[in-house]
């Protein structure tokens, strides 16, 4: 596909680890404003894909474009700040530090890096950003609260706000709903949707209902490669893919 | 030509063959701490104190009248069940705890802060030197090569392929090595771990006990000796991959030979610096040594 | 994730501690009161002429600079150095250098020490922080070997004996000058600034700075996701922490006149280690009183036994088992780290 405007193009990325190939020419561009999703068996290399994309790995090939700049091999902070933020499959936050200070902290990109030495009451923009979150994510009255003590859906919950603390124009969302009550699931596609009329949204997720609602694109993985994309109902009715994951993706991982 | 072969019989075979003594003893040292490290996930900062306690163990056994030969033999054995309770009564209680790394570290620098005064308190300040159990040199194609030498590179050979039969080729070994690589599942397989751990604790000090009893009648005894040491061992793991058995032994050797062969050229002052700048630059290019290790404790 | 000993939120005691006695007081309270025993110890030993007690808690305070700078990186950022008397000793060496040789006396000496450590902090962090873990503390212990090693073999700094005959000099303050002869004077001095540095260390931790360090402890990994390159925030700690060894290190010499190569041993990076762990971990203040504690048990047990390192060790390692919080964790309640913006709320 060529969208007109991609935020994200990505050319024939490929990395091995161990002589086995995680990711291989994988080409893929998403839309500027859109909700994408990229489903698969487990193993088939979406958190790869993701970590590619995000810095957290180095690619062996292909290139990834952020917003026209070519960011393959930028370390993670930097891509970070070039407006890219992804969540964690496995929650991923500070869990001895306060709910809030979690989210301060994500926020403090936003701050110039001078302010880094003035007392922290200084750096308003994340303050105010902080607080707009807690409410925004309904954590409020955890404010205080150790991030490790909170419940599994609650962590999601913050997990997904400190990716928005740093105002990303780009998200990428690892099972942001993984283990999370069928209310959590709902409010969390809510957010999911709201957040497309802000944002891209890269989503990665075992829901094959929530992606089919959600999505305006799909991408099917396979043992690291592209299987198919396309619109939902056309990869929902692909009977390769049909035939390879929607009986397997079903049950939830 | 024979100015070649003089430099080598009178400079550099000596200097290869006093690498090569210190290098047994780093051997069995690093084994036991290699071993400790895979599979304990335990940093032993007081493992230089247990080379010096069984360096002290001997010269106890030698006061008693035991001779050489039975107290190479009864100080690792000693050392067992020492060892053993150590690791169950004192490093296991913090295994539970959440920064358990840090813990067991901390706890075996007090452990070798003990240890340390103990032997001043114990033997006193002063250096001793066991006598020579196996007097003479033999002649070995224009070199000389003191007996005892030949009896210890003789023997470290001998305990180091014993241990490689033991881990590698031995039932307890496989737990050993299961135990190492996926310690729940060994669990649920039914391998007592905490004793296992234990276990692997004691027989890593008394190796490195072995080699202070070896090392005793040529390089002394004293309450510092293991603290001057353990740098040395710890260097040996690092390049050597930790918990990697091989890895152990060839780092050991090539880093005392390095040592050695190095103080011919550059005062011995600035050997221990060298070696260390060879960890810090396997850490920075190869961070998991020559041979990393497979399984993870 | 770290290796804090400070972070256990699975502890159930841990969120909202009732602490001891001093429940309501947290860690500044408990600050405020060590301030307050400080002067009533220097009043007594004034009024006592005791040169001996005034000059061992001088002493103490030095050695809580030291202190301070292992749990700056241990408590605040996550690292663990066992060499960290190698700042210390080299700041105490240089000061020596300078104070004697070069007659550049009190100030002089303090800024050229740390101009001097600078460069080698930075070194000695870049080298240090590529290494992870365990690695980055055996390379700090590896380092404080190494150079300790160097300086003992060094002859024109004393070699194994030191250096002695460091005089005895002045601390001009524009109008007045403090007689640094003068127990009382020295440990006022030294108190001061020991209380200039906790609140400085205190507002920086406080900082985002200070706080990005606190994430780095508490999950590294997580930072780089958050804009942040961990690793320039190590060195700086790192940095920071070594001039901070250095600076208490330079006080040194100008106390006891002479400097010797245990300044940087093992024996001295553990002490400053245990400190940390008897006090507390992550509080600042916890060190300050630790450092006081360890002296005071060495010159205590020393009177019995010239064999105290045993019972320090013993202590320790049931301090390690038992308290691992320290005895401020012990006692004060954790303050909340959230951030109350100025205007509203």
């Amino acid at each position: 596909m060529t969208a007109t405007d991609p935020i994200l193009d990505i050319a024939e990325l490929g990395v091995w680890f161990g002589g086995l190939a995680a990711v291989s020419d994988l080409s893929l561009s998403v839309a500027r404003g859109s909700v994408t999703s990229v489903i698969g068996p487990n193993g088939a290399g979406k958190s790869t894909l993701f970590n590619l994309i995000s810095g957290a790995v180095a690619a062996n090939s292909g290139r990834v474009v952020f917003e026209g700049n070519d960011v393959t091999g930028w370390p993670a902070q930097r891509i970070n700040r070039a407006g890219l933020a992804r969540s964690f499959q496995i929650t991923n936050l500070f869990p001895d530090l306060e709910v809030a200070e979690n989210l301060r902290l994500a926020a403090q990109v936003l701050e110039p890096a001078g302010r880094g030495l003035f007392p922290p009451r200084r750096s308003r923009r994340a303050l105010a950003k902080m607080r707009s979150l807690l409410e925004r994510f309904g954590l409020e009255a955890k404010a205080e609260e150790l991030a490790g003590y909170l419940s599994h859906g609650e962590q999601r919950r913050l997990e997904v706000a400190m990716t928005l603390a740093s105002e990303p124009r780009l998200l990428l969302l690892d099972e942001p709903t993984q283990g999370m009550s069928h209310g959590d699931t709902r409010d969390t596609a809510a957010l999911i949707r709201e957040l497309s009329s802000e944002l891209t949204v890269l989503l990665i997720e075992h829901d094959i209902d929530l992606v089919m609602d959600l999505s305006d694109w799909i991408v099917v993985m396979h043992q690291g490669r592209k299987l198919a994309e396309g619109p939902p109902e056309v990869v929902h009715a692909d009977p390769a893919v049909r035939r390879a994951y929607f009986g397997e993706a079903d049950s939830h991982a | 030509m024979s100015q070649a072969l003089e430099y080598f019989q009178f400079v550099l075979a000596p200097q290869m063959l006093n690498g090569l003594t210190i290098g047994v003893a780093v051997v069995l040292v690093a084994i036991g701490l290699s071993v400790i490290f895979g599979l304990l996930d335990v940093v032993n900062m007081a493992h230089g104190e247990f080379y010096a306690l069984g360096a002290y163990i001997s010269t106890a056994l030698y006061a008693l009248g035991v001779d050489f030969w039975f107290a190479l033999l009864l100080a690792p054995l000693i050392m067992l069940p020492i060892g053993y309770a150590i690791e169950r009564g004192l490093i296991q209680r913090v295994y539970q705890h959440e920064q358990r790394h840090i813990l067991t570290l901390l706890l075996t620098v007090g452990l070798s802060i003990v240890l340390q005064d103990a032997f001043d308190l114990v033997f006193g300040p002063n250096t001793l030197r066991p006598d020579n159990p196996i007097p003479g040199v033999t002649e070995f194609f224009g070199i000389y090569i003191p007996n005892y030498r030949l009896f210890l590179l003789g023997a470290g050979a001998v305990v180091v392929t014993g241990t490689w039969l033991v881990i590698f080729r031995t039932r307890l070994g496989a737990m050993i090595r299961a135990a190492a690589f996926d310690r729940d599942m060994s669990a649920s397989l039914g391998v007592p771990v905490l004793r296992v751990y234990a276990g692997t604790f004691a027989f890593g000090v008394a190796l490195a006990g072995l080699a202070g009893v070896l090392l005793a009648p040529i390089y002394s005894v004293f309450p510092t000796m293991g603290h001057d040491f353990v740098l040395l061992a710890f260097t040996a793991v690092i390049v050597g991959g930790i918990g990697s058995f091989q890895g152990a032994v060839i780092a050991g050797l090539l880093l005392t030979q390095i040592q050695a062969i190095s103080s011919l050229f550059i005062s011995p002052h600035w050997t221990e610096p060298l070696v260390f700048g060879i960890m810090v630059a396997v850490l920075v290019v190869r961070p998991q040594g020559l041979f990393a290790w497979v399984g993870r404790g | 994730m770290s290796d804090s000993v400070e972070s256990r939120p699975g502890a159930a005691a841990g969120r909202k501690r009732p602490g001891g006695p001093f429940r309501h007081v947290g860690a500044r309270g408990v600050a405020g009161i060590f301030l307050v025993a400080a002067l009533v110890f220097a009043a007594v030993g004034a009024a006592a002429g005791n040169v001996f007690y005034l000059r061992l808690g001088t002493e103490a305070l030095i050695l809580s600079g030291l202190a301070m700078s292992v749990d700056l990186l241990l408590g605040y950022t996550g690292l663990l150095s066992l060499g960290q008397a190698m700042f210390f000793g080299l700041g105490a060496y240089a000061s020596a250098v300078l104070l004697r040789d070069y007659h550049t006396g009190f100030w002089g000496a303090l800024v050229l020490t740390e101009l001097l450590v600078v460069p080698v902090a930075v070194v000695a962090g870049a080298i240090a922080i590529r290494a992870r873990g365990v690695y980055f503390i055996l390379i700090t212990f590896g380092l404080a070997q190494v150079i300790g090693k160097v300086i003992y073999n060094t002859r024109w700094l004393g070699g194994s004996d030191g250096m002695v005959g460091i005089p005895v000099v002045h601390a001009p303050f524009g109008i007045f000058r403090l007689d640094l002869g003068n127990p009382v004077s020295f440990f006022l001095l030294v108190l001061a600034i020991v209380a200039v540095l906790y609140v400085a260390l205190g507002y920086l931790m406080n900082t985002p700075f200070g706080r990005t360090l606190g994430a780095i402890r508490s999950n590294e990994s997580r930072v780089r996701y958050l804009g942040f390159d961990p690793w320039r925030y190590k060195l700086a700690a790192y940095v920071l922490a070594g001039m901070l060894a250095a600076f208490s290190g330079a006080l040194y010499p100008m106390l006891r006149g002479f400097v010797s190569p245990e300044l940087m041993s093992f024996s001295m990076s553990a002490d400053a280690v245990i400190m940390v762990i008897l006090g507390g971990v992550g509080t600042l203040i916890g060190p300050i009183y630790g450092s006081v504690i360890l002296i005071g048990l060495k010159t205590l047990i020393s009177g019995w036994t010239e064999h105290h390192q045993i019972a320090i060790g013993i202590i320790f390692m049931l301090a390690v088992i038992f308290m691992p919080r320290g005895l401020i964790g012990l006692v004060a309640r954790r303050a909340s780290r959230v951030v109350r913006p100025e205007a509203d709320q």
